[in-house]
């Protein structure tokens, strides 16, 4: 309860950055990866933290993670066209979170294609807030709102379908998307 | 509704029910400006910026037509070409992004004939933007005696309140028709960014953006009697100072105003 009461506020943007910071310190959880996926199968966006409890270590779009994001990728596509088959007619059955023995997987998929995934542990069942706030207040505010960066990330046909290299380098969203999450990587 | 704090009469002597002659205008702007139509801040600013791709790909329109009136030699390619332009679905304009690494790359001519195109949908809009803020009988607006530095007051308040929500942070000037106007954060750049390593090239590439406002200013200015020959604005970066929270965008905006007065 107490959570959903500090997220509500969160809505209408009156909470600032720094309460929602504190929030986060409070429940002491722990996220392990984040990973943007667009509508071409693309892996845009990786973030792997290595050593929990510091928040710069690990990688950022790193060649190495590649097979991973596939994987994980295949892994939520799937289980994706399983749900849309075991709903009903005319009721979206959208994947929230995947439990697995080690960890947690939390998607938030946009209707413009977009998958923002985050893994963790289990100390919280739900994200849907936090990954909704990467979408529209970090990923709109310095990718889409930005006339210098790609908003699509294939940029010819040869890049879709699981076949494009590109991803965000874009400085203010690494910072920021960094500061938001650097809370939740304590042990 | 507040009273502004320049008139000289004692608000106590009015009758309260009955608007005084402060109060009016005041109270008409407010009616004024509760029935204008409201947009999306978002929406518009997104359009403001697209200003630049779009300057951009009309200048390659262009390139690419008068390379083509040149080619013109025989009739079998003519009509080729006129073929060749027909379709149904008439192709896409590159991406902004890649415009505006086209103008960042194109050569000097280009991009000054790109920049005075800017500047010239700046100007058209800063001239109707006066002919607005004049009709919404603004109470703090007297246009009758207005000398160089109200003027400019003007643009810094008015102007730029309509435009971007926000007043320039400051205003210098020598009295001699040199004025400095600084927004350290002006808005239609604040989302802009690259790569971490290429600051220069980032400051470089979100330059042509500080045109239309240069326009803006040089309309605003043409509109109120100010010819824009003898008009010089330049806008450049400078630092921001320590006090000021810090942004996503590392630099303010500096607009150099100088006026030839005879």
């Amino acid at each position: 309860m107490f959570l959903l009461v500090n997220f509500a506020s969160l809505e209408n943007t009156k909470c600032t950055f720094d309460e929602i910071s504190r929030t986060k310190i409070s429940l002491l959880m722990a996220i392990y990866s984040f990973w943007i996926f667009d509508k071409h199968c693309n892996c845009i966006f990786d973030r792997e933290w290595t050593l929990l409890s510091n928040s710069s270590s690990g990688t950022i779009n790193s060649k190495q993670n590649e097979e991973t994001a596939k994987l994980l990728y295949g892994m939520i596509y799937s289980l994706r066209s399983v749900t849309q088959k075991l709903s009903k007619e005319g009721t979206n059955n959208e994947v929230r979170s995947i439990s697995i023995g080690k960890f947690r997987i939390h998607t938030y998929c946009t209707a413009s294609g977009l998958w923002f995934v985050l893994l963790s542990d289990y100390k919280q069942a739900s994200y849907s807030h936090v990954l909704q706030y990467i979408h529209s207040h970090i990923y709109v505010k310095y990718v889409t709102r930005n006339l210098l960066s790609p908003y699509d990330f294939a940029e010819n046909k040869n890049e879709t379908r699981g076949q494009g290299f590109r991803k965000i380098n874009n400085r203010n969203f690494i910072s920021t998307l960094e500061s938001f999450l650097a809370p939740m990587i304590l042990q | 509704m507040e009273k502004p704090s320049a008139t000289g009469g004692n608000p106590s002597s009015a009758p309260k029910q009955e608007l005084t002659e402060q109060q009016k205008p005041q109270h008409q702007l407010q009616i004024f400006q509760n029935s204008l139509p409201k947009v999306s801040q978002i929406v518009y600013m997104m359009l403001l910026n697209e200003v630049v791709p779009l300057s951009v790909a009309v200048e390659e329109k262009r390139d690419d037509f008068s390379s083509k009136l040149e080619e013109e030699s025989d009739e079998v390619t003519q009509t080729e070409e006129q073929l060749q332009r027909l379709h149904i679905n008439p192709p896409l304009d590159s991406p902004s992004h890649q415009l505006c690494r086209n103008l960042y790359e194109a050569d000097e001519e280009k991009h000054n004939r790109v920049l005075d195109r800017l500047r010239s949908i700046g100007f058209q809009i800063g001239n109707k933007v006066t002919q607005l803020l004049v009709f919404s009988n603004n109470p703090n607006l007297q246009f009758k005696d207005m000398d160089l530095l109200s003027v400019m007051k003007f643009i810094c308040r008015d102007v730029w309140k309509q435009m971007f929500n926000k007043q320039v942070d400051n205003l210098k000037t020598n009295h001699r028709g040199i004025f400095y106007l600084f927004d350290y954060e002006y808005p239609p750049i604040q989302s802009f960014g690259l790569d971490s390593e290429s600051s220069e090239k980032e400051l470089q590439m979100v330059k042509p953006f500080l045109e239309v406002a240069v326009g803006v200013i040089k309309g605003v200015l043409a509109s109120l009697g100010y010819n824009s020959e003898d008009v010089i604005c330049l806008a450049s970066y400078v630092d921001r100072p320590e006090e000021k929270p810090k942004t996503s965008f590392g630099k303010g905006v500096s607009f150099h105003v100088q006026v030839t007065v005879q």
